[in-house]
């Protein structure tokens, strides 16, 4: 095997840790960093000393405080032979992850630390003023318009509804309601709920959007013979991809999906099908990347979205659990780093909402800059394996 | 009293004639001088052929609506007064897509395929931004 293929399973996800999330004001990025990194040693009891890689995610809401990941690597004490600070939005945890891989593949590092934190409250700078002459001056800013655009273009082609957006939503809800740590936690959503919830870009409600969270999050990745020596289960990194789609639009006419390169690349290096997935957790920023995921990368077809978010197909017992610990929706915004660690939680089997038997454990990501001419989308996709 | 003033396009090189030309009420974009790729958004290189040498050619105007969403709760304060509003991206017949919004026409009769076409609309002197209305007949 000459390919990624033959990493398969070689390397895994060894340590996890959260900070404290949700609405979390005085806290700095930094601390969440560091708070979340901690959390991950301890959890695998990892020697500090042993971890000779830094990846961060760039906080791109704080301007440009270049370094970051240096800055992680110097407060926590260590020295890394590997660093870098990555800018992939929310598509980063699992590029983190998979460069992660790469580095301990080439013996660039033994160990590698991946985290992220974030403060909505104050943000660093400006935050809507992202962004290109094409679509600002029309009011069509942030990444809401761009979504919202997508959900009328599901809408039209592929018959998906606002009721079916308000099933995912409540689906994920029930998750959160389960998971002590989730920002939504306490409060309950009906189907109604989201119906009467405010418009915000039409056809899309509040209740179709993510939270503000602020917090971090951490993991770690080794070989799988030193994650075997370590507390914790190891979560095998079975399967990896990602693409990048920069054409305008083009994820919704691209006949694809976009991002379906992207699972294909990471079935082939797990030797697995959509079949085989046991959980998943998507990228769910705003509901309609839920449908648009679950076509992109095998698990539907447009037709039957409405059918399995309604009938509870997409919980414990169903044909696909996904998000179960509530999601970017329900759980909170940690660009997708709390769908890493959970992805691993479910192989450990320590979910809230725990998959019974999991084999194989898919998470994704999606970001960059698709709300602006020409979109940038990097589309990621991982795949855990329990040994 | 502190004004927060709607955001204007910002201008560069590569995209300045698209403005210029706006101001002279025509729509054109780029075409490619070697491959005839019509580039949007505007660009030093041609991302088909990566050829640099290009002319600007006007454009029909004439489109269809590709998509359309209704902006309640504006994501800049500026356009708060102006909520609900539209932006639509609009399909042209020459194949490049467009946002903008469509004027004379109510937010509830926007629709998928709807014929458009270009108006021009001086938001501020000297500042022309191309809109859409819908096309009659």
């Amino acid at each position: 095997m000459s390919g990624p293929e033959r990493l398969r399973d070689r390397y895994a996800i060894a340590g996890i840790g959260l900070s404290r999330y949700g609405k979390v004001p005085g806290v700095s990025a930094m601390a969440f960093c560091l708070e979340s990194a901690k959390r991950a040693i301890d959890d695998c009891g990892i020697a500090r000393d042993d971890i000779d890689g830094v990846l961060c995610l760039m906080p791109a809401q704080m301007g440009e405080q270049h370094g970051w990941a240096s800055r992680v690597a110097a407060l926590l004490g260590i020295t890394p032979t590997y660093s870098s600070t990555m800018d992939m939005g929310g598509a980063t945890p699992i590029g983190m992850l998979q460069t992660a891989v790469m580095a301990l593949e080439a013996g660039f590092a033994k160990a590698v630390l991946c985290t992220f934190g974030t403060q909505t409250n104050p943000m660093g700078i400006f935050p809507m003023l992202f962004g290109s002459p094409w679509t600002i001056p029309y009011g069509d800013i942030g990444a809401i318009t761009f979504m919202a655009h997508l959900a009328r273009r599901q809408m039209y082609e592929h018959g998906i509804s606002s009721l079916d957006y308000a099933h995912i939503a409540v689906q994920w809800r029930r998750h959160a309601n389960a998971n002590p740590t989730a920002q939504m936690g306490k409060k309950t959503m009906t189907v109604e709920d989201h119906q009467a919830s405010r418009l915000v870009a039409e056809p899309l409600r509040l209740f179709d959007c993510c939270l503000f969270t602020d917090g971090g999050g951490a993991f770690i990745v080794t070989s799988a013979e030193r994650a075997r020596d370590l507390r914790q289960t190891p979560a095998l990194v079975s399967g990896l991809g990602q693409v990048h789609s920069s054409e305008v639009i083009r994820p919704y006419d691209d006949g694809r999906g976009g991002g379906s390169d992207a699972g294909t690349q990471a079935y082939r290096m797990a030797a697995c099908t959509p079949k085989d997935i046991s959980v998943v957790q998507l990228y769910d920023a705003f509901t309609p990347r839920v449908p648009h995921d679950l076509v992109s990368y095998g698990f539907a077809a447009w037709d039957e979205i409405g059918e399995l978010a309604r009938t509870g197909q997409l919980t414990v017992g169903g044909r696909l659990p996904c998000n179960t610990a509530g999601g970017l929706l329900s759980d909170g915004h940690l660009s997708g780093m709390n769908h890493v660690v959970e992805s691993v939680r479910q192989v450990r089997g320590t979910s809230t909402t725990q998959v019974p038997d999991v084999q194989l454990s898919m998470v994704t990501g999606y970001g960059g800059a698709p709300h602006e001419p020409p979109p940038t989308v990097a589309y990621t996709v991982a795949i855990l394996r329990r040994p | 009293m502190f004004v927060i003033e709607k955001p204007l396009p910002a201008i560069t090189e590569d995209g300045a004639p698209y403005w210029e030309y706006a101001k002279q009420r025509e729509l054109r974009v780029q075409r490619c001088a070697t491959c005839s790729h019509l580039r949007f958004p505007p660009s030093n290189v041609c991302p088909k052929c990566l050829a640099e040498e290009h002319e600007w050619v006007a454009l029909s105007g004439r489109g269809t609506i590709y998509s359309f969403i209704v902006i309640h709760r504006p994501q800049h304060p500026a356009f708060q007064e102006d909520a609900p509003y539209n932006v639509a991206i609009v399909e042209l017949d020459e194949g490049i897509r467009l946002h903008g919004n469509v004027v004379d026409c109510r937010n509830e009769d926007l629709h998928i395929a709807m014929a458009v076409e270009v108006v021009f609309d001086e938001v501020k002197d000297g500042v022309v931004l191309p809109k859409f209305r819908p096309r009659r007949g």
